[in-house]
């Protein structure tokens, strides 16, 4: 009798649980940048839940370090999320080695509807095109160009930002003072070439498949940002870190009066002091006007479990209602050709000041992920040798053509 | 079946949880590692092929494997030696008639109860060239504001003041036990031989806390080799590479560059170096020592 009891009892229990997974909601994963769970992202995902009844989305967020951390252990597992968020670089990398799927059967079901990818910018497509295919779509299009606080920079007698290196420079030197930088600086790796766009450089050359910033030109570009360190005395040494928030902290104190910095760092700026008097200025030029873009893309890992879903939850999150809230709220800029024409947006200043930037702005990592060449190795010997320049005062001409080297005999590893 | 059978097979039987534990979390992860790391792409989660051994060829070729090795073996030896240094230095006086000794005891051992991660964000606010605490006391000081972690010559030196900071408190404590079970007859003895207090420390308290700090040395000393926490939350292991430690090298080359079969490599051969490292260890420092 005992012993039936408990069979029944198990039986019911083992029922009890497996009835209850069968009833309960399916789950879509989605991996999300920490910065980025806007409210308004939040709403999509909620009224996704209402019209998808029985789906539940576990919206998990990351900072990007951890987030790739995560989703290397995901796929070694085979257990990757439905849906994943990138800074960059990681469709091309992700789509060579086979880890994300082609949208292609998506878009061409979609694409017409949904506007993609005619009414995404060309850069943020092209990006995500491997081998002709799309593999991620961009949710968030960026560039970083020239912040600077208009209270400081005419105290220091100018009435409008600096347009040159030459003036670049000038006003940095005037705007300095006690507790006060003329420009501020960032650690982060790709912060640097703006200078070196601008001065006709690059690190990679997608022709020949070699590392060129041992060039002329890039030394150049390095070395104007070590004398303005160690010569002028008119930026400080980046602080170091991981993180690149140092000269936007430095720049919502009042303690700089340029930085380089993209709409990521809007929300941080106005809302740590409102009281700041701040505008964005087109990029400075010095052979030419040129900045680096960015951006975050959406893409289904191959073995995700729910690809469908994920691609309709793709649709809603770059819709332009979203995209013109998102950015209204949080000064964040997006890659879709109608939100950049949307009159609300032309009317913000400061999205529109980072709109301008995106027409010749130019990805780090573009060339060089799609060649399926990108590695840390290579950044940091590059970025070791930028580092001794800023940090120590070294010479860019006596250290970038060694690093050059090392990095060129890193891709063939 | 015999008793000694039977006394042989229950043994196993307790010692099989003990043994299936090592064999899953130890023994197979290190073999598995070892089996990736002859092989180049994406061994276990994509292509991969057999690369004999030109994983640990490139380790010979790669500087800044060599940097990061150099830079963990200052920052492991550094660390270990001022760590010891300091706590003994610290239990001889807490073992003797200091006031109020339990409180000071709880403070240094403090930051070990802290979270790695909470202690480091808290040293790079106070280390911040501009809003940090040691930069406002310099200023108030008439001293010159430093940029602690910004010099390429400097920043690993901070990191091993920090880890010092950290570590200090468990070995201080380690010692004060150890020091307390030293006989008292032992002093005693000296004394009526009229030995003096730094003799008693030099030529008792020294040698009989020898496996102590063969313990202490041993422990410390892996935990700094395999160090990542500090750099990667307060330098990125920048400026200049100077703190990217081994491990962070490691965790960069599989996490950021996918390469797993070479990170297996570099993990492997840092397996090697430990072992032979804490070789060397018990070699220089190992006595046997009885006291009774």
């Amino acid at each position: 009798m005992l012993r039936k009891n408990l069979k029944v009892t198990l039986l019911a229990a083992t029922a009890a649980v497996f009835g209850m997974n069968s009833a309960s909601a399916e789950t879509l994963r989605v991996y999300f940048n920490a910065g980025h769970a806007y409210e308004t992202y939040l709403e999509v995902i909620e009224q996704f839940e209402a019209d998808n009844p029985g789906w539940d989305v576990a919206f998990e967020k990351f900072q990007w370090p951890d987030m790739r951390t995560k989703i290397v252990a995901d796929f070694a597992a085979s257990n990757p999320p439905d849906l994943l968020a990138e800074p960059g670089g990681w469709v091309p990398e992700f789509a060579q080695k086979s880890l994300i799927m082609p949208l292609t059967k998506y878009i061409d079901a979609d694409g017409k509807d949904m506007g993609f990818p005619s009414d995404w910018q060309d850069g943020s497509v092209t990006r995500n095109t491997i081998n002709g295919e799309v593999y991620g779509v961009q949710i968030h299009q960026t560039c970083a160009t020239l912040v600077y606080n208009k209270d400081l920079l005419s105290e220091a007698g100018y009435d409008a930002p600096p347009t040159t290196w030459e003036e670049f420079r000038d006003v940095a030197k005037k705007t300095s003072k006690p507790g006060v930088f003329g420009f501020a600086p960032n650690p982060s790796f790709g912060y640097i070439f703006p200078f070196i766009y601008q001065n006709g450089g690059d690190w990679y050359d997608a022709e020949t498949k070699q590392m060129t910033f041992g060039s002329p030109e890039t030394q150049e570009a390095v070395q104007f940002l070590g004398d303005m360190i160690h010569k002028d005395k008119s930026a400080p040494p980046p602080v170091a870190g991981s993180d690149y928030e140092g000269p936007q902290r430095l720049f919502t104190a009042g303690r700089a009066a340029m930085i380089i910095t993209g709409p990521w760092d809007v929300n941080a700026i106005r809302t740590g002091n409102p009281d700041l008097n701040w505008g964005v200025a087109p990029s400075i030029t010095g052979e030419k006007q040129a900045t680096i873009a960015g951006g975050v893309s959406l893409m289904i890992p191959k073995d995700a479990k729910h690809p469908d879903m994920a691609w309709e939850l793709i649709k809603r999150l770059t819709a332009v209602d979203v995209e013109v809230a998102s950015a209204l709220q949080y000064g964040m800029t997006m890659p879709r050709k109608s939100w950049l024409a949307n009159p609300q947006i032309g009317a913000d200043p400061i999205l529109s000041g980072f709109g301008e930037c995106l027409a010749y702005a130019k990805g780090v990592n573009d060339e060089i992920s799609h060649a399926g060449l990108y590695s840390s190795a290579v950044e940091e010997t590059f970025k070791g040798a930028i580092d001794e320049v800023l940090y120590s005062g070294a010479s860019a001409a006596d250290l970038l053509p060694d690093a050059e080297k090392e990095a060129n005999r890193l891709l063939t590893r | 079946m015999t008793y000694r059978t039977r006394r042989t097979l229950t043994a196993y039987a307790l010692l099989a949880p003990a043994i299936l534990y090592f064999s899953v979390y130890f023994a197979g992860p290190i073999l598995i590692e070892f089996w990736a790391s002859l092989r180049s792409g994406q061994p276990m989660i994509g292509q991969s092929e057999f690369a004999g051994l030109d994983n640990y060829a490139e380790i010979l070729r790669d500087r800044l494997a060599h940097k990061s090795m150099v830079a963990t073996l200052v920052y492991a030896i550094g660390s270990t030696v001022i760590t010891l240094v300091f706590a003994l230095g610290l239990s001889a006086i807490l073992s003797g008639p200091v006031r109020a000794k339990n409180t000071i005891r709880a403070i240094i051992f403090f930051p070990y109860i802290v979270s790695f991660v909470i202690g480091a964000l808290m040293w790079k606010s106070i280390l911040d060239p501009y809003s940090g605490l040691l930069n406002s006391g310099l200023l108030y000081l008439g001293l010159e504001p430093q940029n602690w972690l910004a010099d390429p010559s400097r920043a690993l030196y901070v990191l091993i003041g920090v880890s010092v900071w950290k570590d200090v408190g468990y070995a201080t404590l380690i010692y004060i036990a150890a020091i307390q079970g030293i006989p008292d007859q032992l002093y005693d003895a000296a004394r009526i031989d009229g030995a003096k207090p730094r003799h008693l420390f030099r030529d008792i308290t020294l040698p009989l806390l020898m496996p102590t700090t063969l313990f202490l040395a041993v422990v410390v000393m892996i935990a700094h080799l395999q160090e990542i926490s500090l750099p990667y939350l307060m330098t990125g292991g920048g400026p200049a590479n100077s703190t990217r430690l081994y491990s962070l090298h490691v965790y960069e080359t599989a996490f950021k560059d996918f390469d797993l079969g070479y990170a297996s490599a570099l993990s492997f051969a840092m397996f090697v170096m430990i072992l032979l490292i804490t070789w060397i260890q018990f070699k220089l420092l190992h006595r046997d020592i009885r006291h009774t």
